[in-house]
């Protein structure tokens, strides 16, 4: 930047401050999600951090940037905080630059544009920071999302259990399938129960899922009964026109461990 | 190259050993159908375990070999098929509906017994 | 670094040795058994495909990588090539049920849901060229 701009803003440091201090304040309004309670002394180190981008070397500038992000992010501050301040702390610089008369219009277009560089750097920087966080962020909970998709239980022999809990997308369907399948064939299992309780929504997709992994269990030589139909589901099922009537289903587990064990020639009986 | 037949009482077993390419896929249809011909066999158990592919023209010829079979009499099972195998065929849309299926050789066998049973 | 493998498809023989070259390339690339069995599949329904309408042409199997910001992403890519007929309606052939051959009409359809991306490029009474990649996951 150029030094007759940096003086500029030297000169007028404290009535920067004092006024962006006195807009942002707004802020707080405008956006309940702002933790209250340290939103002053935020303020306090944001404007300072600005003020110091413009003595410092452009790494050093940078690194101190990235630290109070990560920060920040990190105690859930919103990206439009500091898009929003810095925003304003042009409006607040370039009041004050054309309210001024004592500067020649020239040299204002000039100071303007740097300006303009600077804070764009600034914002361009932050942006960057809380996207990289937010991807690396979606990456890991995808990875979570993984590990916790659908195990196969065995529950008698020859039976075994599938519950599925929350949303069926196709990344997961592929999952499930196989986790089911190489279950079954780990487990010997001739029967299972693929549970969807757990299952918010069935909509053709989810039911088109669902039916194909019932024919792959078919040709492993297995047998697939849908159980955990609870009546909502049941009335977007038809509603929905799904043709479920290829493959057993019951209304619970219970029923349908009944059916698995007659399946297997087998039955519980009371002993007492 | 030929896929061996055996003959165990009324039954038919064939283990297939290899992934089956064209010739071989076509060759075993023709011998199984004789074999069948020949012992007058009630039930054929395929066994599948060491396949590790079935693409499009494999699978119809198995699904081929199974209807033809049971229009000579004789009932067949398709036992020990991958995960990989199934998800395969489901993912290119054949679902092979009609062919009886179960888990290993000895299933396959049981399954035979019932349905020629009932 | 990148490894290939190149098979001549002329007769059945060729689909079998360019599905045997696929099936090793997955297995050394780490690809698991259900991605395995999905890629090979895929190979062996093209390769049938050169051999039944062009009769000659060749399938390239060759590694690729796509760099992401969670890491580099290694995959193996199909081109399955041939100076054949072409194409006339690549919208009908993508229909599932299509066939000319009296197959099961999985075909490129199937091998589409098989792999992760699918290209065709096909001029008629030139050849037709299709390219597929699978991502190791």
């Amino acid at each position: 930047m150029k030094p007759s701009v940096i003086e500029m803003i030297y000169s007028q440091h404290d009535e920067i401050i004092r006024q962006w201090k006195n807009e942002v304040t707004e802020l707080n309004q405008f956006d309940s999600t702002l933790p209250t309670n340290w939103f002053h002394e935020t303020n306090e180190e944001f404007v300072n951090l600005i003020m110091g981008t413009l003595e410092l070397e452009e790494n050093e500038a940078k690194e101190q940037f990235r630290s109070f992000a990560e920060r920040l992010m990190n105690a859930g501050w919103p990206l439009s905080y500091f898009t929003k301040g810095m925003q304003l702390f042009r409006r607040v610089l370039v009041q004050m630059l054309t309210s001024d008369e004592s500067f020649e219009s020239e040299k204002v277009f000039e100071t303007l544009n740097e300006v303009e560089k600077w804070v764009d750097g600034v914002i361009n920087q932050l942006v960057d920071e809380y996207t990289g966080s937010w991807e690396n962020t979606l990456h890991l909970q995808k990875l979570a999302l993984k590990e916790l998709s659908a195990p196969l239980i065995p529950v008698f022999e020859k039976i075994s259990v599938m519950p599925l809990v929350g949303t069926i997308d196709t990344e997961r369907a592929k999952l499930i399938m196989e986790n089911l399948l190489e279950g079954i064939i780990e487990h010997r299992s001739q029967v299972v129960l693929i549970d969807i309780t757990g299952v918010p929504v069935v909509d053709t997709m989810v039911a088109h899922h669902i039916i194909q992994a019932s024919e792959a269990v078919r040709l492993v030589g297995a047998e697939c009964i849908l159980v955990g139909i609870r009546p909502e589901i049941a009335q977007t099922i038809i509603n929905l026109g799904i043709d479920l009537r290829k493959f057993p289903t019951k209304s619970t587990l219970r029923k349908g461990i009944e059916t698995g064990l007659e399946l297997t020639q087998r039955k519980i009986i009371s002993t007492s | 190259m030929r896929i061996p037949i055996l003959k165990l009482k009324n039954y038919l077993l064939i283990s297939v050993q290899v992934d089956l390419d064209d010739q071989t896929a076509l060759q075993f249809q023709e011998d199984l159908l004789n074999k069948i011909h020949q012992e007058g066999s009630f039930g054929v158990v395929i066994d599948l375990t060491s396949v590790e592919m079935i693409d499009s023209f494999i699978a119809k010829v198995l699904g081929d070999v199974v209807e033809m079979s049971n229009l000579m009499g004789a009932k067949v099972v398709l036992t020990g098929i991958q995960p990989g195998v199934a998800i395969t065929l489901i993912d290119m849309g054949i679902v092979l509906d009609e062919v009886p299926t179960a888990l290993d050789l000895e299933q396959g066998l049981d399954k035979l017994q019932q349905e020629l049973e009932a | 670094m990148s490894v290939q493998s190149n098979v001549e498809v002329h007769s059945e023989w060729g689909i079998v040795s360019a599905r045997q070259a696929g099936r090793n390339l997955a297995k050394e690339l780490g690809f698991g058994g259900v991605d395995q069995a999905r890629f090979t599949t895929a190979i062996s329904e093209l390769a049938r495909n050169i051999y039944l309408y062009a009769e000659q042409g060749e399938i390239i199997i060759e590694t690729v990588e796509n760099s992401r910001i969670t890491g580099v992403q290694r995959g193996l890519k199909i081109t399955a090539r041939d100076r054949g007929p072409g194409i006339k309606s690549i919208r009908e052939v993508m229909e599932d049920g299509y066939t000319t051959s009296g197959g099961l009409g999985a075909g490129l359809p199937g091998v589409k849901r098989l792999m992760d991306e699918f290209d065709i490029d096909s001029v008629t009474g030139e050849g037709t060229e299709i390219t597929a990649i699978k991502w190791l996951r």
